[in-house]
């Protein structure tokens, strides 16, 4: 959840950055803007996963009170409480637990495979580099932190065969998670419960890290226009849905201005949309406004 | 080869920096215009310039060593100040042009005169600042207020005389290569042939001869077909310091590209490329922006190259590609608060570096006004700072630290006490000497070695 925000934060900011931009002395800065727009999609592509692991998520959660005991079973193959890499385990329970996947979201489990493994093989380099900031991790509820650090680049390859998020539980993580976030094994096993939204051990270190200087960096920039700052205020009382209805609208102006930025993302939007409300239809348009300048700019480029 | 005669950097024994001068208003209330933009001393050292945002160059000369203290090095004073550049509008684009002088680059000196170029982001301009100490007197057609003497009223002839005058120094701009560039200029360097220079902004090289204005060769040009799909821009640009055929220019994605130009006239496809593998462990949202290269410069020799991002400093050897033999982490504390950054715009600060005469050691700046310094040889590093309160004649700097852990010792600052709003982005290394010019906001510090 915190990822979420975070990604969320982070996305506000740059396109507030990209608007501003607009109206600064010595017209649009190319490579300014270039930098903002990889953040931006950095950003969106882990709040995508974000919530496409919360649809995981509440799915997973139907299908296990109505499967209790075969569930616990599963689960128990899954964590095998050790932090030792099991890429052969890994292989079966992939299987298992593509089998409990719902039906909802996934478009092809090969591509899942591939993704899980992909991260797999990062997590195994990657273990144990990120320590300081994951040891902020308390809340059994967060997400466990895969120190995966190539999530953007793995959803980038991945993205254009599949829309999910990563597997509900995934074991490897299950395991990783004793030795990177130093949470204790009971709230492993619990965890392993729940659908796991790999998230870059980085960003939680930067939350941390964040409220320490909010005081201290003098130099803020209050980037967000009236639109804008209505539109967040708007998206933080929103509910979930809200959210990514948002985002999802953001993807779709994107789309038309950065290319590569969209990918094949187009094929997870109708699951969203089939819940955009209203008032998320109101803010895509203001977000339509705002971003209008920045294609015009381009193009003008 | 050159003698490593440089005895460390670090606060060693032998050799401490001291501070010498400081230019600048005391003001707290900085005015934008008056930002130091750009440092560069000429080729003898003997010049300093600076260029700000407010489009002003202002030249100091060093003095000549006085005979009264021998051993005292001469100090720097204004020797010429005008408006090289104002801003401009765009009326096709409706853009405003700022006046910010990005680069100054000097000329080598061929007469009495002393020559620059000096860019903003679309024009760059060649100043020729030559100085009159004489004057004639006793013209024959006009008297000494300028008029017109009534020619009927001449009797005799005479030779004007030359007597000596106050010091004038006019700048006059003597060549505008303009409208060149359709995207911002970040970078201008004169050529070793010293008949040609480049100019880079984010998506081409032009190549221009001193003498022609009106036309220029486009040498590299990395616009996409389709904007939409647009990766990477060029940040910087360098000649090399001896051969006239080669140049570098370094990209938004942290790689350098070495072109020849004697291989084809558009150089799109490099001779050689710089490219350190990314350490797949520390990625995180903004690894694309801290891998960006801020600076690109060659080490006098010619050998090497030295490249800046937001938190390191390499150095190359041109003859291996795939991976720096030097890196010195800046301030590598910074890289856990880059989020903040990113919000305060700090992550896009573009910080330079430059070289000293014997290449042994390398500066650059950081935030809170610390700049570093490294030994290439003993591999010391230093950190030090500009500011009002080391400002005492000949007072010694000393070393600053950055606490980093939890316990903070005396004397040491911790990351969150950093201003992060004095930021030295420009600082310059005199050619031959151990003095250094540190661009802090609007205030020029000029430091050297102690006098033994």
């Amino acid at each position: 959840m915190e990822y979420k925000v975070e990604a969320h934060r982070i996305m506000s900011i740059s396109l507030g950055k990209i608007y501003n931009s607009r109206v600064q002395r010595g017209g649009i800065k190319l490579h300014k803007n270039l930098l903002v727009s990889l953040v931006l999609r950095s950003a969106r592509q882990v709040y995508l996963r974000d919530y496409y692991g919360g649809i995981c998520l509440s799915a997973q959660q139907a299908r296990e009170w109505c499967e209790g005991e075969y569930m616990d079973s599963e689960q128990d193959r899954l964590v095998p409480g050790s932090t030792e890499s099991l890429p052969e385990s890994d292989g079966q329970s992939e299987v298992a637990v593509d089998k409990q996947e719902p039906s909802i979201v996934v478009e092809s489990h090969a591509a899942l495979d591939v993704e899980s493994e992909a991260r797999g093989e990062q997590d195994h380099a990657e273990n144990g580099v990120l320590d300081s900031g994951c040891s902020e991790l308390k809340t059994p509820e967060s997400p466990e932190a895969s120190p995966t650090c190539e999530v953007s680049n793995v959803v980038t390859t991945i993205s254009s065969n599949c829309i999910s998020g990563p597997p509900p539980s995934n074991p490897k993580q299950a395991t990783e998670t004793p030795n990177d976030c130093q949470t204790d094994s009971e709230s492993v096993e619990e965890n392993s419960h729940e659908p796991i939204v790999p998230h870059t051990c980085t960003n939680r270190k930067r939350s941390a890290d964040d409220s320490e200087l909010t005081d201290s960096l003098p130099k803020r920039t209050k980037v967000m226009s009236p639109t804008l700052i209505s539109k967040n205020d708007e998206k933080k009382a929103e509910t979930e849905e809200m959210d990514t209805s948002n985002v999802s609208s953001l993807i779709t102006i994107f789309g038309s201005s950065f290319s590569g930025l969209l990918s094949s993302e187009d094929g997870a939007q109708p699951d969203s949309e089939a819940e955009d409300s209203d008032s998320g239809q109101i803010c895509c348009d203001q977000m339509l406004k705002n971003l209008n300048p920045w294609s015009t700019a381009i193009v003008a480029f | 080869m050159l003698k490593y005669t440089f005895k460390g950097v670090g606060g060693g024994n032998d050799f401490q920096w001291c501070f010498s001068q400081v230019k600048g208003a005391i003001d707290e209330d900085v005015a934008e215009a008056d930002i130091i933009s750009t440092v560069e001393f000429n080729y003898s050292g003997d010049l300093l310039a600076t260029g700000d945002k407010g489009g002003r160059v202002v030249i100091f000369q060093r003095e000549q060593e006085s005979k009264n203290r021998p051993h005292s090095r001469g100090e720097y004073n204004v020797y010429s100040t005008f408006q090289s550049h104002e801003p401009e509008f765009d009326y096709l684009k409706s853009l405003e042009i700022e006046e910010k002088i990005n680069k100054i680059r000097w000329l080598p000196q061929q007469n009495a005169a002393h020559s620059l170029l000096s860019t903003n982001d679309k024009t760059i301009k060649l100043w020729k600042i030559s100085q009159r100490d004489k004057r004639a007197e006793g013209y024959n057609l006009k008297d000494e207020d300028g008029r017109l003497r009534d020619p009927f009223r001449i009797t005799s002839l005479r030779v004007p005389v030359l007597l000596p005058m106050d010091r004038m120094v006019e700048a006059s701009p003597r060549r505008i290569f303009a409208n060149a560039h359709t995207y911002h200029i970040n970078s201008i360097s004169v050529n070793s042939d010293h008949e040609t220079y480049l100019s880079a902004d984010d998506l081409r090289v032009n190549l221009w001869h001193l003498e022609i204005t009106d036309r220029s060769f486009n040498i590299v040009d990395i616009k996409p077909a389709n904007m939409e799909e647009l990766t990477e821009v060029i940040t910087a640009a360098e000649c090399h310091p001896h051969q006239c055929n080669v140049f570098v220019y370094s990209s938004s994605k942290g790689t350098i590209r070495l072109c020849d130009m004697r291989a084809a006239a558009l150089c799109d496809r490099q001779s050689k490329f710089f490219e350190e593998p990314e350490d797949p462990s520390s990625r995180s949202f903004f690894s694309e922006i801290i891998s960006s290269i801020s600076d690109v410069k060659f080490s006098h020799s010619g050998r090497y190259m030295m490249t800046r991002d937001y938190l390191s400093v390499k150095v190359w050897d041109l003859n291996m590609e795939n991976r720096p033999v030097e890196t010195y982490q800046v301030h590598e504390y910074l890289r856990s608060k880059l989020c903040s950054l990113y919000e305060n715009d700090c992550i896009f600060d573009k910080f330079e570096c430059c070289w000293n005469g014997s290449d042994s050691a390398i500066m650059t700046g950081s935030y809170n006004n610390f700049f570093r310094m490294f030994d290439r040889n003993t591999r010391r590093d230093i950190t030090l700072e500009a500011s009002r309160e080391n400002s005492k004649p000949r007072a010694i700097l000393k070393a600053r630290k950055v606490s980093t852990g939890g316990k903070r010792k005396k004397d040491e600052i911790s990351v969150d006490s950093l201003d992060f709003n004095k930021k030295i982005l420009h600082t310059a290394w005199h050619p031959k000497e151990n003095v250094i010019a540190v661009a802090a906001t609007n205030n020029l510090y000029i430091f050297q070695d102690k006098i033994n």
